[in-house]
């Protein structure tokens, strides 16, 4: 280990950052945060934030284009998102600065939440809430769903409430459209559910919450931390419930989509990614358009999955360490894992939404755990940023860092993209208190 | 029977500080003990407390909040982990579902105490001693008189509102069942001890998997059940169930992690073998052995490693050339002496789970025996090493050539030698557990070394183990982080010790040592929460 990363050095980030989450709501944790984010752009349509996620990492050699700057040629592995150029910055030459413990879980942690794994811990889990719930918290309040997760196989997803407070994405494309568009959605123009069992069950939650009240007195307070959480989400449920009964708001580009006509069934025991994908992006745009949610976590793959990828000899993970040579096979799974993200896009801009598309209206952050998989480096990590914020964000570029620059700093200018008055983020090591001024516009 | 008589051969040693028996050991070391995490209910704790309240025809959904692993263990995961908002909505609707069903008219008979004056009006005496009734059950303890009003409230105005008693019930019945005060199991205790309903529950959690029944219930509420005799004899009671399978079985699955074989991914191209059924079957097999060797024989622990017998069906039977024991079903079968297939270390669940989806694995397998069935501590690679390994070739055939490089480079050997040295001996069963001599065409060489003990085949490794000073303290040390859902600290050290030491004085056996923990002080201590942690001075 790096001398850089003492034992004590670990310690005294998880006392200056991780515990305070932990004994503290979250929110009061965040530092500089102020609650008054506004909902909407310039353009008067709300702002929204997606994450686009795969597992082990990209071949950096392949990944960082040559030129920098606007209107770049695209390096190998970005080949398929030359339609999206114009809407998309690619961040090159930052690092993750958190101490690599844990192999790939301590870049996820790093990069997404700006903490260092809890101590201790041999990975699957975070310290802090990760960056789409620190949004969520803000932008979030007024949909039927704070968040949205899902996954096109079957993954645990890296959404975070804060320390041991995971949120699982939805991997059956049939759940994910039963959530959004299922029984209990209207279309535009339609009326709120009239329905007095609703009220009836938010009598009932109430009650429940009276029950966490009385038990949270007599627990330790890590354990209160956790009801608290339990709790939130039953005062979610009751939210959703009273905003059932109300009209659907009425938005032009809002409709109810078809159910699929497959049945997403393996094939050959590997999971039809392209086929899933699709499918879930179509669902994720729609809900960002029919402002069911205007957050979410989208994942193709976890970190250290070992998920058998269209073609490949055998699983990803394996195939990061194993591949002998330039690795083909991890070469071709990254271009994939990117040519998924160009469909996300795809299905966003498709959408109009006022003069222009609803990924104008979006910040999509597009990103892996690791710089190369094979030896869990996490200098120069892959970042995509897409979409423009409703203007905040300049797009069409490739922005190289050659100082080595925090990740964290893109997670400072996401929440200020998405119009939340944040000045710092992280801890520790992976504190920082600055933007990423070259993609502002 | 042989479980009874095995514990008055061995006496009662957990209690000899209560019963001033004499005892071999001495009394349980007196530790300093953390308090403990608030444990969630976990799926099949959840799952068996509805069959057992309302019997096993309830519908559940297919998923509920599924606990995270912490330190390798769901149980911990339980006491640590918070619920998700989608977890939530899962208990919510589950409470719905189940609330629903029981309260069919073909169904409440079963449990209802009352009938209302009128079905199509509300009915607040009838509805109370309800919920009071079941909610006791649901709860695990008796209900406070202000929450059978609140939840009374709740339910009359919902049958005010549907014109209909039950309708109206079913919504005090889901605030039962969505309540923290189910899904969670609460260890508050009173002067340093659980209170009576708290430690029945522990105890029907650890050795059941699920909710005390009614003698063990009624002691409790009748504040019976601490006493010494009493507790003894109820665990020797519960011990004697057929429950215990259940709570045997939850451990070991939670220990080797064998719920992740519903998600193990195999290439059907080269394991001709797998199919959709096989970890079903493999995780059967695996936890009847487990049930066997602990309950049914009462025998050594060891002999889980080094046992000949097995329990296949025709898939299994077919993975390890064995004449299958019937075309239908389970059996037990005889493996062939001559070849190595022995004990767990053979077993498909063990073999295919810690493998690849294309290939065996050496360092997962490594890793496996030395973590989970030795406890030693095997760090994470260091970041920033080139961790390939080369394909197979003329020159590297096996995967003991193609691993050399772990072993040679300093920078991965130290930890390597410790794990690959363990799973080369395992190398004969590819990674659905095949039995194999070759691989590209040459002899496979299943060498190895386990800490001073080699071997020259998985036979020998399985012996090495079975041999191991190591072995049956871990079992202790893990059995006791189970039922006590909070990883041991460095201050429970000597009590950790005291336990190994009555689990080897014992012969090793597993039984044995589920009623040594179950009747530790230890196990129904709750240490009381420090000034700034407890009561926020309500």
């Amino acid at each position: 280990m790096d001398n850089k990363y003492s034992r004590r050095g670990v310690l005294r980030g998880l006392l200056t950052g991780g515990l305070v989450t932990v004994s503290l709501p979250w929110l009061e944790s965040l530092g500089g945060f102020s609650s008054t984010a506004h909902a909407a752009g310039e353009s008067g349509f709300p702002l929204r934030f997606g994450l686009f996620y795969w597992g082990n990492g990209v071949l950096p050699e392949k990944w960082v284009p040559t030129e920098e700057g606007e209107d770049i040629t695209l390096s190998e592995q970005l080949l398929s998102l030359e339609r999206h150029k114009a809407k998309l910055s690619i961040l090159t030459g930052y690092g993750v600065d958190v101490p690599n413990t844990v192999p790939h879980w301590s870049g996820a942690a790093g990069l997404l939440s700006g903490h260092a794994m809890p101590s201790g811990s041999d990975g699957d889990t975070f310290s802090g809430p990760s960056i789409d719930q620190v949004v969520a918290q803000a932008i979030g309040g007024e949909t039927l769903y704070r968040s949205i997760q899902s996954g096109a196989t079957n993954v645990d997803g890296l959404s975070f409430n804060g320390l041991h407070s995971r949120n699982p994405p939805e991997t059956d494309p049939y759940a994910l459209y039963e959530r959004l568009f299922g029984a209990t959605f209207v279309e535009p123009g339609g009326e709120g559910i009239v329905d007095p069992r609703l009220g009836l069950r938010r009598s009932a939650l109430d009650a429940v919450l009276g029950d966490f009240n009385r038990l949270s007195s007599q627990v330790s307070a890590s354990d209160r931390v956790r009801l608290e959480q339990h709790a939130n989400g039953v005062r979610e449920i009751e939210k959703r419930l009273a905003r059932l009964q109300e009209d659907p708001p009425n938005l032009e580009a809002c409709f109810k989509p078809q159910i699929f006509d497959s049945d997403f069934a393996d094939v050959s025991g590997r999971p039809q990614i392209e086929l899933r994908n699709d499918a879930m992006c179509s669902l994720l745009a729609m809900a960002f358009a029919c402002d069911q949610t205007r957050v979410f976590g989208h994942y193709i793959s976890d970190p250290v999955d070992n998920v058998l990828f269209p073609g490949a000899t055998t699983g990803h993970h394996e195939l990061t360490h194993n591949e002998p040579g330039e690795q083909p096979e991890i070469n071709s799974i990254t271009q994939f894992c990117v040519s998924q993200y160009a469909v996300l896009l795809d299905k966003l801009d498709a959408i109009e939404e006022g003069d222009g598309t609803l990924l104008d209206h979006c910040a999509i952050l597009g990103c892996s755990e690791v710089s190369r998989g094979q030896t869990h480096s996490l200098d120069d990590m892959p970042i995509l940023l897409a979409g423009s914020a409703d203007g905040h964000f300049k797009t069409g570029l490739h922005h190289r860092s050659y100082s080595l620059e925090s990740t964290t700093k893109i997670l400072i200018s996401i929440q200020r993209g998405m119009g939340m008055n944040v000045t710092s983020f992280g801890s520790e090591d992976a504190y920082s208190d600055e933007e990423v001024t070259e993609i502002l516009s | 029977m042989r479980l009874l008589i095995c514990f008055l051969i061995f006496g009662c040693s957990g209690l000899d500080e209560d019963t001033g028996e004499a005892s071999p050991r001495g009394s349980a070391p007196s530790v300093e003990l953390p308090v403990n995490g608030l444990a969630l209910l976990t799926e099949s704790q959840y799952r068996n407390s509805i069959r057992d309240l309302f019997g096993s025809g309830i519908a559940l959904p297919a998923r509920l909040e599924r606990i995270q692993d912490i330190d390798g263990f769901q149980a911990l995961g339980a006491s640590v982990t918070a619920v998700s908002p989608v977890g939530a909505e899962r208990f919510e609707s589950a409470a719905f579902q189940v609330a629903e069903q029981v309260l069919e008219e073909s169904m409440r008979a079963e449990w209802m105490p009352c009938i209302p004056s009128d079905e199509l009006f509300s009915d607040a005496s009838c509805a109370a001693e309800a919920l009071e009734q079941i909610g006791a059950r649901i709860w695990r303890r008796p209900l406070l008189s202000e929450e059978v009003e609140t939840l009374t409230a709740l339910s009359t105005e919902a049958a005010d509102v549907l014109e209909n008693f039950y309708e109206g019930l079913q919504f005090g019945l889901a605030g039962l069942l969505m309540s923290p005060n189910f899904l969670y199991r609460p260890e508050i205790g009173a002067d340093g001890s659980l209170r009576e309903t708290e430690l029945a529950s522990k105890l029907s959690f650890f050795l059941w998997n699920t909710i005390p029944d009614d003698e063990l219930f009624d002691l409790a509420i009748k504040g019976e059940l601490s006493e010494p005799s009493v507790l003894a004899e109820q665990v020797d009671r519960m011990m004697a169930d057929p429950r215990l399978t259940e709570g045997l079985n939850a451990f070991f699955t939670d220990l080797f992690d064998l719920n992740l074989l519903d998600q193990m991914s195999k290439d059907p191209l080269v394991y001709k073998h797998m199919n959709s059924a096989l970890p079903a079957a493999a995780r059967e097999e695996t936890l009847h052995v487990i049930a066997d060797i602990v309950l049914d024989q009462d025998a050594d622990y060891r002999t889980l490693f080094t046992t000949r017998r097995t329990w296949v069906d025709r898939r299994l039977a077919a993975i390890y050339d064995v004449q299958a024991p019937s075309m239908d079903g389970f059996g037990w079968v005889e493996l062939a002496s001559e070849k190595g297939r022995r004990g767990l270390l053979g077993h498909a669940s063990i073999l295919s789970l810690y493998a690849h989806a294309v290939s065996s694995s050496v360092t997962l397998r490594g890793i496996f025996v030395r973590e989970r069935i030795l406890c030693h501590d095997i760090p994470p690679p260091p970041a920033d090493v080139n961790t390939s390994i080369p394909e197979a070739s003329e020159s590297l055939p096996t995967m003991r050539e193609r691993v050399a490089r772990h072993l040679e480079d300093p920078n991965c050997a130290s930890c390597h030698e410790i794990t690959d040295l363990v799973g080369l001996g395992l190398e004969n069963f590819d990674g659905i557990a095949r039995w194999r001599t070759r691989e590209n065409d040459v002899v496979i060489d299943a060498s190895g070394e386990l800490d001073g003990d080699t071997f020259q085949t998985a036979w020998g490794l399985s012996r090495a183990l079975a041999n191991h000073p190591d072995l049956g303290p871990c079992l202790s040390d893990n059995l006791y982080a189970y039922a006590n859902h909070h990883k041991p600290e460095w201050a429970e050290r000597d009590l950790l010790r005291w336990h190994s030491d009555g689990f080897r004085q014992s012969g090793n056996r597993v039984a044995f040592l589920m009623r040594d923990i179950a009747l530790s002080p230890s196990f129904r201590a709750a240490p009381k929460l420090s000034e700034e942690e407890g009561d926020s001075g309500q």
